[in-house]
């Protein structure tokens, strides 16, 4: 089945949202369906929003050419057994190429059951997505990391359509916003009893986790010597509500308890964000860190090896660096 | 009030040699033989609950598994935490399956069961990590189903009040039996084999099906079952992005918040 | 010949490896520190079926066999040995009762035993001799129906938490063994020894002042004693502290392996070096030595060997393991550098539970006058 590139809707992007703001992952979604599109050599982004009208506007500046809105009554996004309902309706009327979902609580539960009831594939996780030829055909190409991220695999679903994915909010930057022109229809959402009953929602601010667990962890080295030890990252990891680790030579200075050792012989950490100030990044270590989520290095040698396993890099005197960096995050994340 | 409760388990390589696993390059599929392997850590607590559960309320636990010849060391793993019904589905016609044909098989494998009232899963593999076959299991056998359970309470005989984790906290959320749930490793500390139960384990039945056993139809398993397929696969080397920010420390510092707030970490 | 082990004795491995780590490994320092019995832990073991591991189901036991015991012990002792000890020590009595003891003896005793809701503690030795049983002066009277009991044991394991104690008194010319219960009057386990190695397991004294224990708590014949006690403390005993011996060595070799695959020193990892690798070769080498030694030991138990029949083995066991216990240990210590005796590292702890083991169940010199009667006999 060839992309139909006159006027109907081709990538699709399954909208989350919570009081009154889009979630990001979606954000990011349509900027990969914006991306996708033009791979494809045309045809339109669309987004599926439940309810909240009053975003419908906002989805269309940030890239989506139309809005399927169900809103007539719309439902909470935890009745996942309507938003399945929904999406095989609208995907067996409008037949999408692809579909783009956020690899969140909710949307992973509807995507892979909408997927089961279509009998087409899903590729979860997707750290990448492309358009390319093959066999005559444009297939969607979905990247994902397996095997404790030591493989890397490339995915395709040559045959069923549409071609579906999801991707871990993080890893997609958002779309940019600007003017556009789109278009918003109506969905008429059919009635249907989910077979379970929400009986209660609860939003909860997160607890402080053990090292392992922790989403922030900020780790100290040998570096930090000259800036007379480990308050920095004390004050770091308070404003960020993470946890202090170290590397060995701390731990040998005293900075910390062996307990709080990042590395070969001490802990793993997988946090969301893990940064390291004075730490040079030796093999021991990074094998400690491998599956953080993004690395911020802070180190004034650069040639250190941290360099090149973390995501962003800042060389610099610590004694300037340290201070710039606290003061601003403090600023944004408002703590005293 | 018996509850019989299937535990659907998964034979995966061991933490400790995920970093060794190699691809066949004839076939593009990954080499497990050969590999220390166990069940699957999520699976056991499933299996945890299900024993928890059949301590309370008696009912059988029947332990099933789609995998190759090896992965029946799974299934005598739980077999020793005292499960009491295991069922290998095993056959080339099941081999290279993605997550749709899984759960496809295992909805075959299930069918052929006379009576069950509760599918427990654990939430992902350590292997593959999709967090999919429990929901699509669901689906093919029309049930309901709830995914990352922390809690599971018995309302009443039929009715199970369930705790499921959300990014912003939890939902409570009641479901009826029969039904498919996909649990946390937060639920339980699932209990060691005793000594008498590692002994029995090994005289117990495991029963192997085929997919003429199950009557599956072979189109919708395995690799001809999958809609999706592997098309290439490498070794992943961690390099990162590895970008040193340039400018004064000011500008450097603002550069990599901003690039912190982008990408969703603040 | 078939080296593989059954898959039982797999998941048992795996089983027990799993229990060393949520149980001992984050405690083992504290605990050693604290020099505490944990007996709430044996109370664990004894819920998965471990303390019945060779014991008769129909007594309570999960009959397992010795091999099983062993690579639980082997287990155990990597992580914290006096864990490990405790099986040495505690399920002497366990044997002896069940090899030799009349029915009732048995079915009052055993199942709580295997329970672990009472613990034993077995004792030959005397402050005039332990490797020289003849020398003991523990008298046991008959008088009645009663035997009258008098005498002290020392440096006895588990003797200051025991609720039952196994013992060996002079009856006449020639020895018997008894089972004395705590509360018994005039019994009483007055002191403990502070010792640096092996800090989980108390050990001391038990005394007899004209302690009355009834005719029935004869276990084994009249006069047959030090028999009875050698065979329990031969399958037991010995291979407990081979295994003690051969986990303790592994421990060393574990943390001293992860440590030097890190430490950089000359631009590479130490394990890189020749010297240090070699050590770390010798320790891989000696380590495999004991574990067939002690495997192939308690397997001849398995195929119904008595202890006395595989005397050598059980002795070659015990005199390898506990050999190489400390020497690796001490190679641990050098291979880690000025790391190797912090406390943190715990080889320290290891080298201090290893040089416990050269006098346990019987000494090393012991061990070779057994082996030499035999050869050059």
């Amino acid at each position: 089945m060839n992309p139909k590139v006159n006027g109907e809707s081709q990538v699709w992007v399954w909208v989350e949202h919570h009081q009154q703001e889009l979630a990001k992952v979606s954000l990011g979604l349509l900027g990969k369906a914006r991306e996708l599109c033009q791979q494809l050599g045309g045809g339109e982004v669309a987004s599926v929003l439940v309810g909240a009208e009053e975003l419908a506007a906002e989805l269309i500046d940030h890239g989506s050419d139309k809005v399927y809105l169900a809103n007539n009554p719309p439902f909470p996004l935890f009745e996942t057994e309507l938003c399945t309902h929904l999406m095989t309706g609208l995907i067996q009327s409008h037949q999408p190429e692809i579909i783009l979902w956020g690899a969140t609580s909710l949307g992973r539960e509807t995507a892979s059951r909408v997927a089961a009831k279509l009998g087409t594939g899903l590729t979860a996780h997707c750290i990448d997505l492309c358009i390319e030829e093959i066999n005559g055909k444009h297939q969607l190409v979905a990247t994902v990391a397996g095997w404790g991220g030591n493989l890397t695999l490339k995915i395709i679903c040559p045959q069923r359509r549409p071609q579906m994915a999801t991707v871990k909010p993080g890893i997609l930057s958002p779309s940019p916003r600007e003017k556009r022109n789109g278009e918003v229809i109506p969905v008429k959402v059919e009635d249907k009893t989910p077979r379970t009953d929400i009986v209660e929602v609860v939003e909860e601010q997160k607890k402080a986790k053990s090292l392992e667990e922790a989403e922030v962890v900020v780790v100290g080295g040998w570096g930090l010597n000259s800036v007379g030890g480990f308050q920095a990252v004390g004050e770091l990891a308070q404003i960020l509500k993470g946890s202090v680790a170290g590397t060995r030579p701390a731990v040998d200075a005293g900075w910390i308890p062996a307990e709080r050792m990042v590395g070969q012989s001490g802990k793993t950490v997988a946090p969301q964000l893990l940064v390291t100030l004075g730490v040079s990044g030796a093999a021991q270590f990074a094998t400690g860190v491998l599956n953080s989520k993004l690395i911020l290095a802070v180190d004034k040698d650069p040639h250190a090896p941290i360099f090149e396993m973390a995501d962003v890099g800042i060389v610099g005197d610590l004694q300037e660096v340290l201070p710039l960096l606290i003061d601003k995050l403090r600023a944004i994340k408002g703590n005293t | 009030m018996p509850c019989d409760i299937v535990v659907c388990v998964k034979q995966v390589p061991h933490p400790d040699y995920l970093n060794k696993i190699s691809i066949d390059p004839t076939g593009g599929t990954i080499e497990r033989e050969g590999v220390p392997a166990l069940i699957n850590p999520g699976d056991r607590n499933a299996l945890e609950e299900a024993l928890g559960i059949r301590d309370r309320f008696s009912g059988r636990v029947i332990v099933l598994t789609m995998g190759p010849p090896q992965a029946r060391k799974a299934l005598e793993e739980a077999l020793a935490m005292d499960a009491d019904d295991a069922i290998h589905l095993c056959d080339r016609a099941f081999a290279g399956a993605d997550t749709l044909a899984t759960a496809q098989a295992l909805a075959y494998g299930i069918r052929k069961l006379e009576h069950f009232d509760l599918i427990l899963c654990g939430n992902t593999t350590i292997d593959s990590g999709t967090g999919q076959v429990a929901v699509q299991l669901a689906e093919l056998l029309d049930l309901p189903s709830i995914i990352d359970a922390e809690e599971l309470t018995f309302e009443d005989e039929r009715s199970l009040l369930v705790k499921r984790i959300w990014e912003r906290g939890y939902i409570k959320v009641r479901i009826k039996l029969p039904a498919v749930i996909a649990v946390t490793a937060k639920i339980n500390q699932p209990r060691l084999p005793t000594v008498l139960g590692i002994m029995a384990a090994t005289q117990k039945e495991i029963k192997n099906w085929t997919a003429a056993d199950t009557g599956a139809d072979t189109g919708r398993v395995g690799l001809d079952g999958s809609p999706t397929q592997f098309f290439e696969m490498s070794e992943f080397h961690a390099k990162r992005q590895g970008e040193i920010l340039q400018g004064s420390p000011e500008e450097a510092v603002t550069l990599a918040i901003d690039k912190l707030v982008e990408r969703e970490i603040l | 010949m078939d080296f593989s082990l059954t898959r039982e004795q797999e998941i048992l491995r795996d089983t027990v490896r799993e229990f060393a780590q949520r149980e001992l490994a984050p405690n083992a320092l504290a605990w050693d520190e604290k020099g505490e019995f944990i007996r709430d832990i044996v109370k664990k073991t004894a819920e998965l079926g471990l303390v019945g591991i060779i014991t008769s189901k129909e007594y309570g036991g999960s009959g397992m066999g010795h091999l099983a015991r062993m690579i639980m012990v082997e287990e155990f002792s990597k992580v914290y040995a006096s864990l490990g000890f405790f099986f040495q020590t505690g399920q002497i009595g366990i044997y002896i009762l069940e090899n030799f003891g009349t029915e009732e003896l048995k079915k009052k005793y055993l199942p709580s035993l295997c329970q672990a809701d009472l613990i034993t503690a077995t004792a030959l030795t005397e402050s005039g001799g332990g490797s020289d049983p003849a020398a003991i002066t523990t008298t046991a009277e008959l008088v009645g129906e009663e035997y009258i009991i008098n005498g002290r044991k020392v440096f006895i394991s588990l003797a200051p938490v025991c609720d039952l104690a196994v013992i060996v008194a002079r009856t006449g010319e020639r020895f018997s063994t008894f089972l004395v219960e705590r509360g018994t009057p005039g019994f009483d386990t007055p002191r403990r020894e502070n010792y640096p190695g092996l800090r989980g397991i108390p050990v001391g004294e038990l005394v007899f002042t004209n302690c009355r224990v009834p005719k029935s708590n004869l276990v084994g014949q009249e006069g047959k004693g030090i028999a009875v006690a050698i065979s329990g403390i031969g399958a037991v005993g010995r291979t407990g502290v081979a295994g003690v011996g051969l986990g303790t060595a592994e421990g060393c070799y574990e943390v001293a392996l992860k440590y030097a695959k890190e430490r950089v020193l000359y631009g590479k990892p130490i394990a890189e070096l020749q010297a240090v690798q070699h050590m770390l070769v010798e320790a891989n080498l000696e380590i495999e030595a004991a574990r067939w030694l002690c495997y192939y030991a308690a397997w001849l138990l398995d195929q119904g060997k008595s202890p006395r029949d595989a005397g050598n083995e059980i002795a070659r066991s015990k005199l390898y393991a506990c050999n190489i216990a400390s020497q690796i240990a001490l190679k641990a210590i050098q291979v880690m550098g000025g790391y190797g005796t912090i406390p943190e590292y715990q080889v320290v702890r290891r080298l201090n539970d290893a040089i416990e083991l050269f006098t346990a169940a019987g000494t090393q010199e012991i061990m070779k006058n057994t082996i030499g009667r035999s050869i050059i006999s």
